[in-house]
């Protein structure tokens, strides 16, 4: 057999051939998604940042800190449950095209729903949907915007004094280069 | 004419679990065809050959446009062409992976050659993964594509330290590979544009495929990578010996000058190497299609290619770093404009290259192969669309039959 046939095989896709096989077969492998500890605070505008992330080995839960009717700071402490309605109102959103997660520019943050199930997708409603959601561009971007925490800044960069980066304006840029054309 | 034969598609959420999550066109229809094309050995070995011969001569024309210093020809931005020339004097720049994308090549007609995309190449995961899962989901027999995409290039990662040396070949000494033997725990950094999961997923493709060569990887968004003249590292400041990026030549020297120069000085320096090496922008470029033609006047693989239009036959207009189908001008033989397409590239050079229709179905679309190539020939996988292919063509994969 010429060289050119011989692979095709699924030892051929190397550790790909697990991910690939598993797929296919209908029991994708999931990663345990890390519970999420937030402080959530309500911006001037009246839509809402996290300010504060904490992974946790327990149940997921945030502290929302807004103004109530008097302008005075109160806060609230909402349970994973809460939070998993919310996100859940919220993906249906995203399926029915009316979410402000998939949205352009949230550059002054989002609703709480929105907020929630941008950072914490993953941990309430799985990683397969999470995965999806961050393939859509305007979500991943809103899901750095949204969130403010020392933590996930921490995970995008710890930049060096000496050293430069480039590239500032490509996170935003939609000059797609893509398909068979490159 | 091109056959298909209908198929059982993969459904979005098996394709999202993959990590293919381009699976849908802007418009909602599927991206990946529901058929494969119908190839047969004769033709896949066609192909092969075709590729593997093509590589040699776009090495060869490499040198003469070194030697004869043809930059400005290719459309080249002046601040590259140092670090071209010096990416192109050492084998350690070693080439990891490029498309020819090629018309004919079913029914007997005659492979030719329409461009080499050899520093970014796209397609990768379709290519590789996706047309190989449909034999799968369609109990097919695997063995029947021309497909080691996946190996080929991981084996060719090996080759970044074993060069042109079989990095497979056991030591009776050690009783080790090559590679094995060789390889000193050097890192490879991958990186691609945040927010662009298609660039996301090749290129974390591509370091999976590292990652079982043996390699020591990271990934890194562009944006976060960090860089001085000595060194390129990630985030964490931890720094590497290779950097992959996805992100093409012309657009650093355009966009980041100031990096180019950089880069420039990382190569003088021999800190780091770059992935696809600098000189992949001179095969990128479609100005080597008429080099090409200088040099091998008689290869069957070439259509006439020229500077300016030409007379009397029809012929295609093409920017020499166009992408997608953009910025493309079908003429007919007495000049008249058949078909054009709008784009963000006609600031750059254009090429005429003589027309030459792709294969076609019963309903009248349009087919091109795309052969990868990895140190050999090693994979095809096919494009559908109009008479010019732009981003919202299907892919199509194949069977032999």
């Amino acid at each position: 057999m010429s060289k050119f046939l011989t692979v095709g095989s699924a030892i051929g896709l190397g550790s790909m051939s697990l991910v690939v096989m598993t797929a296919l077969s209908g029991c994708g492998e999931q990663e345990d998604p890390k519970n999420r500890f937030l402080i959530i605070e309500q911006t001037p505008m009246g839509k809402y940042t996290v300010i504060e992330e904490i992974p946790t080995d327990g149940p997921s839960r945030a502290i929302i800190r807004e103004k109530d009717e008097n302008g005075r700071v109160v806060e609230r402490i909402m349970s994973e449950e809460e939070m998993r309605v919310l996100a859940d109102q919220e993906y249906q959103r995203v399926q029915n095209g009316t979410s402000e997660t998939t949205q352009g520019n949230s550059g002054g943050g989002m609703g709480l729903g929105g907020t929630i199930l941008a950072v914490a997708a993953g941990s309430l409603l799985g990683n397969m949907i999470a995965n999806q959601l961050m393939g859509n561009k305007n979500f991943s971007q809103n899901a750095n915007r949204v969130n403010k925490s020392a933590y996930h800044a921490d995970k995008r960069a710890a930049k060096s004094s000496s050293k430069k980066s480039f590239f500032s304006k490509k996170s935003t840029s939609s000059g797609k280069f893509s398909g068979w054309g490159g | 004419m091109i056959q298909t034969v209908k198929v059982k598609p993969i459904d979005n959420e098996t394709l999202d679990e993959i990590g293919f999550s381009w699976h849908t066109d802007s418009d909602g229809t599927s991206y990946v065809a529901d058929e494969l094309i119908e190839v047969s050995s004769t033709e896949a070995e066609a192909y092969y050959n075709a590729a593997n011969e093509l590589y040699d001569m776009y090495a060869e024309a490499a040198e003469y446009v070194i030697e004869n210093d043809l930059f400005f020809e290719l459309g080249i931005p002046f601040n590259l062409v140092e670090t071209i020339k010096k990416s192109w004097e050492n084998d350690v720049h070693w080439h990891l992976y490029g498309r020819f994308d090629l018309a004919g090549g079913i029914d007997g007609k005659q492979i030719k050659l329409i461009e080499f995309n050899a520093d970014t190449p796209t397609g990768l995961f379709e290519t590789a993964i996706v047309q190989w899962a449909m034999l799968k989901v369609n109990n097919m027999d695997e063995e029947k594509q021309f497909n080691t995409v996946y190996e080929s290039i991981s084996e060719n990662f090996k080759r970044l330290i074993t060069l042109f040396d079989d990095p497979n070949e056991v030591s009776e000494e050690t009783q080790q590979s090559r590679f094995e033997e060789r390889y000193e725990s050097w890192r490879i950094l991958f990186s691609s544009i945040e927010g662009l999961d298609e660039d996301e997923v090749t290129t974390k493709l591509l370091k999976r495929m590292a990652d079982d060569a043996g390699f020591i990887t990271g990934f890194e968004f562009l944006q976060d990578v960090q860089f001085d003249d000595e060194s390129i590292s990630d985030a964490q400041n931890q720094d590497y010996e290779y950097w992959f990026k996805l992100f093409p030549w012309e657009d650093i020297a355009i966009e980041e000058g100031e990096l180019a120069l950089t880069l420039q000085h990382i190569m003088e320096s021999q800190s780091a190497i770059i992935l696809n090496p600098a000189y992949t922008l001179l095969f990128q470029s479609k100005g080597m299609l008429k080099i090409l033609c200088d040099l091998f006047p008689e290869s069957p693989y070439l259509l006439e290619t020229s500077y300016e239009p030409l007379v009397k036959k029809a012929y295609v207009e093409k920017k020499v770093f166009g992408r997608e189908g953009a910025n493309v001008k079908f003429f007919n033989a007495d000049g008249s404009v058949e078909a054009e397409t709008e784009g963000d590239y006609g600031h750059y050079k254009s090429v005429f290259q003589e027309a030459f229709d792709f294969p076609q179905d019963g309903d009248e679309n349009y087919y091109q192969a795309g052969v990868f190539f990895a140190y050999e020939a090693c994979g095809l996988g096919y494009r559908r669309g109009g008479k010019i292919l732009d981003n919202m063509s299907k892919f199509v994969g194949h069977v032999i039959r």
